[in-house]
């Protein structure tokens, strides 16, 4: 069983599976209408530490949020 | 005559306000950025001896609560029940979109989806099951590319029939899941004798309130049913 990290720790090129979205109310909301849905796999493009945002690869769309977002989402690197 | 009152819905940069422009003939700003459409703009167009009035809504992701574009499209739509919901969808990123078609379709309005930016969804290599896509979500579906004028007749019709058959509201129902479907069940059957909810869909108001929202859970505030 591998273990969930969060998002926000991945390296660009990482590709991993949506497990779980911590985030509640309005964030959690605008995060999964942008299509991160546990179960979900997507790619990180650019991730650099303390520099926001970070982009990633949904369903071949760019989309970019804060690493305080990232952090709220839980994912298996695969 | 009464004018048959269309709200166009849909997420930012789905092209809604080059669409709104295609029916009205108004050249209306359009740009290249999200959140551009803030208030409420209002059109009008002829067809085949019909009048229409078409309202151009914010673009929203989806149909919560939580910001003030979400509010006033949601409300617009609850309060004034409009004759028919245009749900304009960027056809190259569909599933996606699909998210605020399902929220519309739970709102049991009339509806009519556009599948617009057919162009940006061939070139892209996607290819798309209309009538596939129209049985599934029990309504009509119309590809569209707005920007170049294609597919108007079309839509129009689509909006005359749907307006025609608006005694037949779609039967679609989103399926989530035995555990969700059976607290769905236990909370609109709690709901049925509610006066507070006898102004909505209580499937929808069950959904809402599962979820969390706000402006929904306010209605119920004071005592539980």
């Amino acid at each position: 069983m591998t273990d969930t990290v969060r998002l926000n720790t991945l390296k660009p090129g990482d590709k991993c599976l949506i497990i779980e979205i911590k985030a509640t109310g309005i964030t959690g909301q605008r995060l999964m209408d942008l299509g991160l849905i546990p179960g979900v796999v997507i790619e990180v493009v650019r991730n650099a530490p303390l520099v926001d945002p970070v982009q990633l690869l949904v369903r071949d769309n760019h989309i970019s949020i804060r690493h305080s977002e990232a952090r709220e989402i839980g994912v298996i690197l695969l | 005559m009464t004018e048959i009152v269309v709200a166009v819905a849909g997420q930012p940069n789905s092209g809604k306000s080059t669409l709104f422009n295609m029916l009205t003939g108004m050249r209306q700003f359009v740009a290249n950025y999200p959140g551009v459409t803030v208030e409420k703009r209002v059109g009008r167009m002829n067809y085949k001896g019909y009048k229409f009035m078409l309202v151009d809504l914010p673009g929203t992701y989806s149909m919560t609560s939580y910001s003030l574009e979400e509010r006033i499209a949601r409300n617009f739509l609850l309060k004034e029940r409009p004759d028919i919901v245009l749900d304009v969808v960027d056809a190259s990123n569909l599933e996606r979109n699909l998210v605020l078609t399902f929220q519309l379709l739970e709102m049991k309005i009339p509806m009519v989806v556009v599948l617009n930016m057919m162009d940006a969804a061939e070139s892209a290599r996607i290819k798309i099951d209309v009538n596939g896509l129209s049985e599934e979500l029990g309504v009509k579906v119309v590809p569209t590319m707005a920007k170049r004028g294609v597919g108007k007749a079309e839509l129009c019709d689509a909006l005359l029939d749907t307006y025609q058959l608006a005694g037949d509201i779609n039967d679609f129902r989103l399926d989530y899941g035995p555990q969700l479907n059976r607290s769905l069940n236990v909370l609109q059957e709690a709901l049925a004798d509610d006066e507070r909810a006898s102004a909505y869909d209580l499937r929808w108001l069950a959904v809402r309130l599962i979820a969390g929202d706000e402006e929904v859970s306010k209605l119920f505030t004071g005592s539980l049913a």
